[in-house]
């Protein structure tokens, strides 16, 4: 039985094997910082000499490291505009300016930026994983609640859920967060930001995240209820009859017999639910922050590159392959009662 | 107001005449006669409809239509009725479409990919547009019809000197994303000039509001935007306006549509030497802003 499950697995580890070892050796391979930008033409030199004592500095040296290639650009502002791109690979450093090599230091340059990385986790991609994955666990351990409230026998409780969920089914997301991150402070006196300490300078990206995630989630609830409420539902009547001739309270016969049968159920939809946040999440522009569609908006807008949304496709199907993966696993798991 | 009241009166005017000689074989000919023996002497004569623009490209006959993206008081805005756009740049283009004996087709879309619509969706785009040479590249301006500074402004009880942007070091600030504001900001950002958190917005009034709830410190805005804020409310202050490099505004156009720009700057100059540009700015910028 181990040993099966290891031969399953085994094409799987060493196809990835291969490739981390590749990625480590291209990785080795790839020239550094100090070398792509020692190919900086003398005029720049010049400028980027010129600035080290200008309290008006002209020249932004752009450095992408993206594991096996990296990407440099030194561009200046002002009316004259220079600009150099380099791309490094395999211990070559490639001019980039024109053809193919423009391409593929677009594409490496965009994937970085719409990636997030060397930003904080409020940018790119890491901004779309986090707010989605914190929004789906908040949203189903909330819908859970209010599912629990719209099935109890409380009329009030019944009544509360269901206005919740009548209330954030009813509204766009889009408005729900204006509220949360505009008119809430605007009234209560607040301020998002305030939440974090002054002397952190990303307090502003944070107090828009903290806004974005109490939005989503408090959206998400509402749509995991009904989620978690049909599962429920659809656990046979006989279940219920069954706990109750064993002796079983309600919570007893809730959390050891129907919830855990029930989850199998919601998984399909709560994945579905996963894909409409992780899309939804572009909505956080509205709101000042960057992820990947906003970061590709971006783009296309200031350099008018409409190569730009090839990347963001990728990084998107990436993203969803990944989770799709894991929640077959965990459907799998949850299957064993069937 | 007068002088709109004129504008339009002549713009009527030839459309009833254009319309009355419809049916004869003139017709086409006679506009086209008028110019060629029309020169500056009798041009005031001729009035508004001396304006050639037979060479111009237009997506719908007698119809100029406009790409503005409109919620960026005071150069355009939704009046309180939430459905006619006003502000300084609809009474320019209306009186530019005027002088050419057009109507004017406003047409609201957003400011991300406001170039792409140029020649598609609409003639012309005039929505507080800067004249840069990378603009340049891609489209056609007419002569600018107004001066633009940067501007920094805080709130009004907030007791910060700002004499240059590098006193932005280490604040929060919000600008409009895309905007010259934006290419400013992040440059002085990229290049390591000063270390600013800068929060981009899709439209300039989030960054008000976003200065108002205290979630940022700044807002780096064009001057003329700033004035007119300033004149509707107390609660912010313009502390400096970076005069060393002033942007032009201009209506921008096909690259390929040269007979419409030289009518639009045509009619520009004919309403720069009546006054009615200085009027305008008069009435929408107060007479506080230089």
């Amino acid at each position: 039985m181990k040993s099966e499950g290891i031969r399953k697995y085994l094409k799987a580890i060493i196809v990835a094997g291969v490739i981390v070892l590749v990625c480590i050796i291209l990785g080795i391979l790839k020239p550094g910082r100090d070398e792509v930008l020692s190919r900086t033409s003398p005029e720049m030199q010049k400028m980027i000499d010129a600035d080290a004592n200008s309290s008006r500095k002209r020249v932004t040296v752009t450095y992408n490291d993206m594991l096996v290639i990296s990407y440099a650009s030194l561009s200046t502002s002002g009316a004259k505009v220079m600009s150099e791109r380099y791309v490094g690979f395999l211990g070559k450093v490639y001019p980039a300016d024109e053809g193919a090599m423009k391409i593929v230091g677009q594409m490496v340059n965009y994937t970085y930026r719409m990636l997030g990385c060397g930003e904080n986790l409020m940018h790119g991609a890491k901004l779309t994983i986090l707010l989605t994955t914190l929004t789906v666990i908040f949203g189903i351990l909330l819908g859970t609640i209010l599912a629990l409230g719209k099935i109890s026998k409380h009329k009030v409780l019944r009544h509360l859920s269901g206005m919740y969920i009548f209330f954030f089914r009813g509204t766009p997301l889009l408005i729900q967060l204006f509220v949360v991150y505009f008119t809430v402070p605007g009234i209560c006196g607040f301020a998002w930001r305030d939440l974090f300490p002054a002397s952190d300078a990303e307090a502003v990206y944070k107090g828009a995240f903290t806004a974005a995630l109490i939005a989503f989630a408090l959206n998400s609830g509402a749509y995991c209820a009904e989620i978690v409420r049909s599962a429920i539902q659809s656990i046979d009547k006989g279940q219920f009859e069954a706990s109750k001739a064993l002796g079983m309270n309600y919570a007893q016969t809730m959390t050891r017999i129907i919830i855990p049968q029930s989850v199998r159920r919601m998984i399909p939809n709560v994945s579905n639910e996963f894909i409409m946040i992780l899309k939804d999440a572009s909505l956080v522009f509205a709101i000042s922050l960057m992820d990947i569609t906003t970061i590709s908006k971006n783009i296309m807008t200031s350099e008018g590159s409409y190569l730009v949304f090839i990347p963001a496709l990728v990084i998107y199907l990436v993203i969803t392959a990944f989770f799709g993966i894991i929640f077959n696993k965990i459907e799998k798991k949850f299957s064993v009662y069937e | 107001m007068k002088k709109r009241i004129a504008a339009v009166l002549c713009a009527a005017g030839m459309a009833m005449s254009l319309a009355a000689c419809g049916g004869t074989a003139e017709a086409p000919a006679a506009p086209v006669e008028n110019n060629g023996g029309s020169d500056k002497a009798d041009s005031a004569e001729e009035s508004k409809s001396s304006i050639d623009i037979s060479g111009a490209t237009l997506l719908s006959d007698g119809v100029l239509s406009v790409g503005c993206e409109v919620g960026y008081p005071p150069f355009e805005d939704f009046a309180d009725d939430g459905t006619t756009p006003i502000g300084y740049d609809i009474d320019i283009i209306t009186a530019v479409a005027d002088k050419l004996g057009l109507e004017v087709n406003i047409i609201n879309t957003a400011w991300d990919g406001i170039f792409a619509g140029i020649g598609v969706n609409y003639d012309v785009t005039c929505s507080a547009v800067t004249i840069t040479p990378e603009r340049q590249e891609t489209m056609l301006f007419s002569t600018p019809y107004i001066n633009n500074y940067q501007a920094v402004v805080l709130l009004a009880d907030d007791d910060r000197t700002v004499s240059s942007f590098n006193d932005l070091d280490g604040l929060s600030i919000a600008l409009q994303k895309e905007t010259t504001s934006d290419i400013l900001m992040s440059d002085y950002k990229s290049t390591g000039t000063i270390d600013v958190q800068i929060v981009a917005n899709e439209k300039v009034t989030s960054c008000f509001t976003q200065l108002q709830n205290g979630e940022v410190d700044a807002v780096v805005v064009d001057s003329t935007v700033a004035d007119g804020y300033i004149n509707s409310s107390d609660a912010f202050k313009i502390v400096y306006r970076d005069e060393s490099e002033p942007e032009q505004f201009g209506i921008a156009m096909g690259k390929d549509n040269t007979g419409l720009q030289t009518a639009i700057n045509q009619a520009l100059k004919e309403l720069e030497e009546e006054g009615y540009i200085q009027d305008t700015y008069d009435y929408w910028f107060g007479s506080a802003a230089e």
